[in-house]
């Protein structure tokens, strides 16, 4: 790093154009993350943070909570097989309220749970859902950017019936809607209100959620009838909409490692070009190839380093500005992932520089044609 | 001019098989044998004769000059003595060691400890200071910093720059970092020093100086010179004088 360093000193315009360079690299990456994350958290963060190992859906349905419809004694049927740890219904519904003395209508998903369940999302303000209380509900925080506050009164609609807010929860929304978490009858009696609805199933419920091992769940789909099992992974990457936003934020994202990758060993190479005489004079002295490569991979490195650091400043700084309607999350895990990522893309596009070092003539670099 | 004289350098750590660029050394052995040597070059379908069956022997605090125009082989002869170029036929030992039994590696050691290089151009490394520079060659050693400093500011000393040291390469003139350069070639306490038209890029009355710094170092450290030059000057100061044409040897008159 001796020379390393002098050079990044002496040649500060040279180095610094290249470092921001890679800090714009570096900036877009995270940025590309951020809203990749985001799209994703928005999506299906109920399902993200659902307390269970495994969902169990109707035959047939796969795996979307929509299309699902079993019989609350489903419940009990998986809770009986060997290896289940525990279980709990789950009824989910799209709806659309309006919150009383406002005008403005609120598309939200809703999950039923049973308010005792391992299913109860944690609260941040106000309290949680409570059996005796049907008509309470807990809603995600987002809901909050429409106005909605504790205590307020919800109307569904077109229906007109009423739900009390009793509670905030956080990180909880499904199909990019925030989640309005209610009892098990309240919803029944929501998305089967029309008669027939639910067929002959007498006590409906969307799915059953399960905490249990693989082999739990392999003995579930095999001894409870007319049901399907999904591990909740699966259950997320099914969500209507969520593998194609998901997957075309992350081919870009590849494209741009790729083209990171290539930028940084055009940039590198050229700078060792532009030291090959220098090089060959350094070997005519004594210097050997792992020296001279050494000095190098350390200033790729620490170039990098910085880079990542400032696009990464550059990132926390745009996410403390960007409107909220903007699905952006960026963390502190994924920000260093990425940048680990980067570092390696930026040693790889030292090899092509290292290949050049290796055959630096030191007869040619000091000029011995005699 | 630069007769600075070489005090002894104290707890210096001369390299491998050296005395200490102070150190008187016995001019028993020959530092360097060059024996029958042959160098030819492809080029296209035929072959070129670089060097024929030269011979020469130098020992330690000697000074030799090599004259010859360009495309002589001068050049060559110290590509192959410096271990950066093989030979076709014919031996070269330096310091004791047939550098054709010597691996890459151990030449690499060998030119990093034992050599040192005067090129025409100072070569310098530009976003180094003059101390940076000299530096180079026990950096490359993993001579500890404080015997580094020591022995740069030494060596500059020894060039007439020592209130320059803190200068880049490109805020010295020509002959400044030409002088750098010598300083650089001696920091290392080498046995033999090769200098290939050493005062090419200068004017003569710097050239003149640079050449009379390396004749009184050779003298008083025992450090011998083996000068590749058109320069007559260069002729006069030098123990020995040879003459190579179309690669054959052959001793001179100054």
């Amino acid at each position: 790093m001796f020379l390393a360093l002098r050079e990044l000193r002496h040649s500060r315009l040279r180095y610094g154009l290249i470092g921001a360079i890679l800090a714009l690299v570096a900036w877009l990456v995270f940025l590309l993350s951020g809203l990749a994350n985001g799209l994703a958290t928005d999506n299906g963060s109920a399902i993200q943070h659902l307390n269970a190992d495994y969902v169990v859906f109707q035959s047939g349905a796969r795996t979307l909570l929509h299309r699902s419809i079993l019989p609350m004694q489903t419940v009990q049927a998986v809770k009986q097989v060997s290896g289940v740890q525990d279980a709990a219904p789950l009824g989910q519904f799209t709806i659309t309220v309006q919150r009383v003395g406002s005008s403005e209508q609120i598309d939200a998903t809703v999950l039923a749970i049973d308010p005792t369940s391992f299913l109860a999302p944690p609260i941040i303000t106000g309290t949680g859902l409570d059996s005796a209380n049907q008509n309470g509900v807990v809603l995600d925080r987002t809901a909050q950017r429409h106005g909605v506050k504790l205590g307020d009164t919800l109307k569904v609609m077109p229906a007109g019936q009423e739900m009390t807010v009793v509670g905030f929860t956080e990180g909880q929304t499904y199909s990019h809607l925030p989640v309005i978490y209610m009892d098990i009858p309240l919803w029944q009696s929501l998305r089967f209100a029309a008669p027939g609805s639910a067929g002959a199933i007498t006590d409906p419920i969307s799915a059953v959620a399960v905490k249990m091992d693989s082999a739990a769940a392999a003995r579930v789909a095999a001894d409870v009838p007319g049901v399907e099992v999904a591990t909740k992974d699966s259950t997320l990457q099914n969500l209507p909409g969520y593998k194609e936003e998901t997957g075309s934020v992350n081919m870009i994202q590849a494209f741009l490692f790729i083209i990171a990758a290539f930028i940084m060993a055009a940039f590198f190479y050229v700078l060792t070009l532009q030291k090959s005489n220098q090089f060959g004079v350094l070997k005519a002295l004594g210097a050997s190839t792992r020296f001279l490569a050494r000095d190098l991979v350390g200033q790729v490195l620490l170039m990098t380093i910085v880079g990542v650091i400032v696009g990464a400043l550059l990132s926390y700084a745009v996410a403390a500005i960007i409107p909220a309607a903007v699905p952006f999350a960026l963390s502190t895990g994924l920000v260093v992932v990425y940048g680990g990522v980067l570092l390696l893309v930026a040693l790889a596009g030292t090899l092509l520089s290292l290949f050049q070092i290796a055959r630096v003539d030191a007869l040619v670099a000091i000029g011995r044609v005699d | 001019m630069h007769s600075v004289p070489l005090v002894n350098s104290g707890g210096g750590q001369p390299g491998p098989g050296n005395a200490g660029w102070n150190g008187a050394r016995p001019a028993a052995n020959p530092v360097l044998l060059v024996r029958e040597l042959v160098k030819e070059y492809k080029v296209g379908d035929g072959t070129v004769t670089a060097l024929r069956r030269v011979n020469l022997a130098v020992f330690a605090g000697q000074v030799i000059a090599v004259r010859g125009r360009s495309g002589a082989g001068k050049t060559t002869l110290l590509n192959l003595i410096a271990g950066l170029d093989d030979p076709t036929h014919g031996l070269v030992v330096l310091f004791g060691h047939d550098l054709a039994k010597l691996s890459e590696r151990q030449r690499t050691e060998m030119r990093r400890t034992e050599l040192g290089f005067v090129f025409q151009a100072a070569h310098l490394v530009p976003a180094l200071t003059a101390r940076e520079n000299v530096e180079v060659p026990m950096r490359l050693a993993k001579v500890a910093r404080t015997e580094r400093e020591r022995r740069s500011h030494e060596a500059l000393s020894l060039v007439g720059l020592a209130e320059r040291e803190q200068h880049r390469a490109p805020e010295l003139s020509g002959g400044e970092q030409q002088r750098v350069a010598i300083a650089r070639a001696l920091v290392h306490a080498p046995r033999l020093v090769l200098a290939d038209e050493p005062t090419g890029n200068l004017d003569s009355h710097t050239g003149h100086a640079i050449l009379d710094l390396m004749r009184n170092v050779a003298h008083q450290a025992g450090i011998a010179f083996i000068i590749t030059t058109h320069d007559p000057a260069a002729s006069a100061m030098a123990d020995a004088v040879y003459d190579i044409n179309d690669g054959v040897l052959t001793p001179g008159q100054r």
